[in-house]
């Protein structure tokens, strides 16, 4: 203790250098999201008329409709796939190209967006061309993306969750009599609940934050809010979307949070 | 492994003095009563491993029978094949005259209470208990009279509504206790039931465990590890090493009369001498004991033959410690006090022999003074009489 406390002054300097670099620019985000003044580096006096103005732009509007219909959609199947994986990878014992497997639902993870994006393109285009299906690029192939990599964070989290519970609790219910269907429902579900909570949030927040790979596969009418964002800001940033800006990240830390107290919240077991 | 040398010791029935487990029928001693339990050369294996061998054994209604071996012996395993979690790679198990093979888990007429109690954490103690008979389908009057009954029976009343995190480690074994016994179950199966109570604790719950097997009638089956619980508990116990068992017997037969070197040394603790059988007469045996330096006299024939190897066992409480000879018993050997382990109600004297081999002895502390003990050091002559030790093979 004695040896932390001699450095204290170096240390607590040395973590607030390091908010400052992060947050710094977030938080002048945020106070410009309330400036009076058009100019965004003027500070004019507190107003909320960028966030009035934002509501009136139906541009923006629709984009968030389209980017949380999105979300929501990834998220969900992203969830669900993820889960299969986990179980497989957790308890299915060890099986031939397991560790195949394992890598490559967590590529995704450490693959450039850029490159998943393309090859989703290619992809879509390839199917159209054989299938008919997808036809053309529009939600349903940005839904289809997010749901891609959102699956991949998900077996993580659900992956991690399912190895450490506890395998006699099934056991358990199927000794009391219930059968498989009905343990999963009974015990291993709420179990895993919270994983599943979290992983939801987690692949619900990267799909709306994703502007690369969703630029690759959307098509005309169905541009997600960071496209729109991104378009109007090479026009010159306007204070509105320091608006919008400063509400996606009370959305985002908002889903971080209780996603993470969610994987936090331990089960006292013992 | 050892085998007896044929023509044991004394048949056990007539020497057994009565104990408390004794007073139970002892049905494994009718011929013509059929077992409840039949385990017939059941064999386990994973992968290359084999966890059972070629176990066969035969549980009889209202036994508490106990499997008692040290970790990886296969006794959980063996567990897990009665409930129905493992299937057996041979062999075939039959309860109350069905045969169990392929029945899942959830159709078998067992219950089983799991070594981690595996309650249910988002459950209450209540919803816990009455999970089995939910899946029964029964109403929810006779539910809510079950589960009351049995929470009366484990002594639990007053923590119905608690989740399993908010009780201790000896109210979650009860609780686990009455889940496993609210279906009636005709066979109860325990994996390690008192291993996470504490002493004091344990001590307590054995006799009430015992008290609830008795009053219900049900047969369990209880895995240990521990061979004073199965003692105290069983009224009869298999000791299992390797994959099989070695010796079923009660308590008394197995601490007595052990069949191997191995049971004898496993089941508490045991002064072996090694030797060769040099007289062998109608009603007395000599074994010559060359690591002893003396040669040890038996009550009784060994009926093998002069020259074989033996091992003669004895308990450390048998072996009377003197300050003299006493020139009544017919062994007797000269050792001096090396050290003293005191236990509280008994020492454990570490004697060394003149031919260097350490015997163990133990003395109850029947004075609260320690004037007259032995102390290291001391000189002392050992005693034992011609009934004291088991001659085992090899």
């Amino acid at each position: 203790m004695r040896g932390v406390s001699r450095h204290r002054p170096l240390l607590a300097l040395i973590v607030l250098l390091g908010f400052v670099f992060l947050y710094a620019p977030i938080v002048s985000l945020v106070v410009f999201s309330f400036n009076e003044s058009r100019l965004v580096t003027v500070w004019g006096g507190f107003s909320t008329k960028w966030y009035v103005e934002l509501f009136r732009d139906s541009q923006i509007l629709e984009a968030a409709w389209i980017s949380l219909r999105v979300a929501a959609a990834s998220a969900s199947i992203a969830t669900v796939v993820g889960t299969l994986g986990a179980f497989v990878l957790v308890r299915f014992g060890p099986f031939r190209s397991r560790a195949l497997l394992s890598m490559m639902i967590t590529a995704p993870l450490v693959m450039p967006e850029v490159i998943i994006g393309l090859s989703l393109l290619l992809l879509f285009i390839s199917m159209e061309g054989l299938i008919g299906w997808p036809s053309g690029r529009g939600m349903m192939t940005i839904i289809i993306a997010h749901a891609t990599f959102g699956a991949a964070y998900a077996a993580v989290v659900v992956q991690s969750r399912l190895a450490e519970t506890d395998l006699s609790l099934e056991e358990a219910a199927m000794d009391l009599g219930a059968r498989p269907v009905r343990v999963f429902f009974d015990v291993t579900l709420p179990g895993i609940m919270p994983a599943l909570i979290s992983s939801w949030l987690l692949a619900f927040t990267l799909s709306l934050d994703d502007l690369v790979i969703a630029s690759f596969v959307s098509g005309p009418g169905s541009s997600t809010l960071p496209m729109v964002v991104f378009s109007k800001v090479r026009l010159g940033v306007s204070p509105d979307v320091n608006a919008l800006a400063t509400i996606v990240i009370a959305l985002v830390s908002l889903a971080i949070i209780v996603a993470a107290l969610l994987m936090n919240r331990r089960r006292p077991m013992r | 492994m050892a085998q007896t040398v044929p023509g044991r010791t004394a048949p056990p029935q007539t020497t057994t003095p009565q104990t408390v487990t004794s007073a139970v029928p002892r049905p494994w001693e009718d011929p013509a009563a059929t077992p409840f339990v039949r385990v017939e050369g059941v064999t386990k294996r994973f992968g290359s491993f084999t966890a059972v061998q070629d176990v066969s054994l035969d549980i009889y209604r209202g036994e508490l029978f106990c499997l008692l071996g040290g970790s990886g012996c296969g006794k959980s395993t063996l567990l897990r094949m009665l409930a129905g979690f493992e299937d057996v790679s041979a062999g075939r198990v039959i309860i109350d005259g069905r045969d169990q093979t392929g029945v899942p888990p959830y159709l078998r007429d067992t219950n089983m209470m799991f070594q981690s109690y595996a309650l249910f954490p988002h459950l209450s103690v209540e919803k816990n208990i009455a999970y089995g008979l939910r899946r029964e389908g029964l109403p929810r009057a006779e539910i809510a009279t079950r589960v009351t009954d049995m929470l009366s029976l484990v002594q639990m009343q007053g923590f119905a509504a608690r989740r399993p995190h908010q009780l201790s480690g000896g109210q979650r074994q009860r609780v686990a206790l009455a889940r496993a016994l609210v279906k009636r179950p005709k066979l109860l199966l325990l994996d390690e039931p008192l291993g996470a109570l504490d002493r004091k604790l344990r001590e307590e719950t054995q006799l009430e465990l015992i008290k609830i097997q008795q009053s219900l009638g049900i047969t369990f089956i209880v895995v240990t590890h521990d061979q004073e619980e199965a003692m105290t508990l069983s009224t009869r116990l298999g000791v299992m090493t390797e994959g099989r068992i070695v010796q079923t017997g009660t308590p008394h037969e197995i601490y007595e009369f052990p069949r191997s070197r191995f049971v004898a040394d496993f089941i508490g603790s045991v002064n072996l001498f090694d030797g060769r059988i040099a007289v062998d007469g109608t009603d007395s045996a000599t074994i010559a004991c060359p690591g002893a330096g003396m040669d040890i006299h038996i009550s009784h024939s060994v009926a093998g033959t002069v020259g074989q190897a033996v091992t003669v066992a004895i308990r450390p409480e048998k072996i009377e410690m003197l300050a003299s000879p006493s020139g009544t018993r017919p062994n007797a050997v000269e050792g001096r006090v090396e050290e003293v382990a005191y236990m509280g109600n008994l020492s454990v004297y570490h004697v060394r022999l003149d031919s260097g081999m350490i015997v163990r002895v133990n003395m109850s502390n029947r004075s609260r003074y320690d004037d007259d003990v032995p102390r290291p050091g001391a000189s002392v002559v050992l005693e034992w009489d011609g009934s004291a030790g088991v001659v085992l093979e090899g």
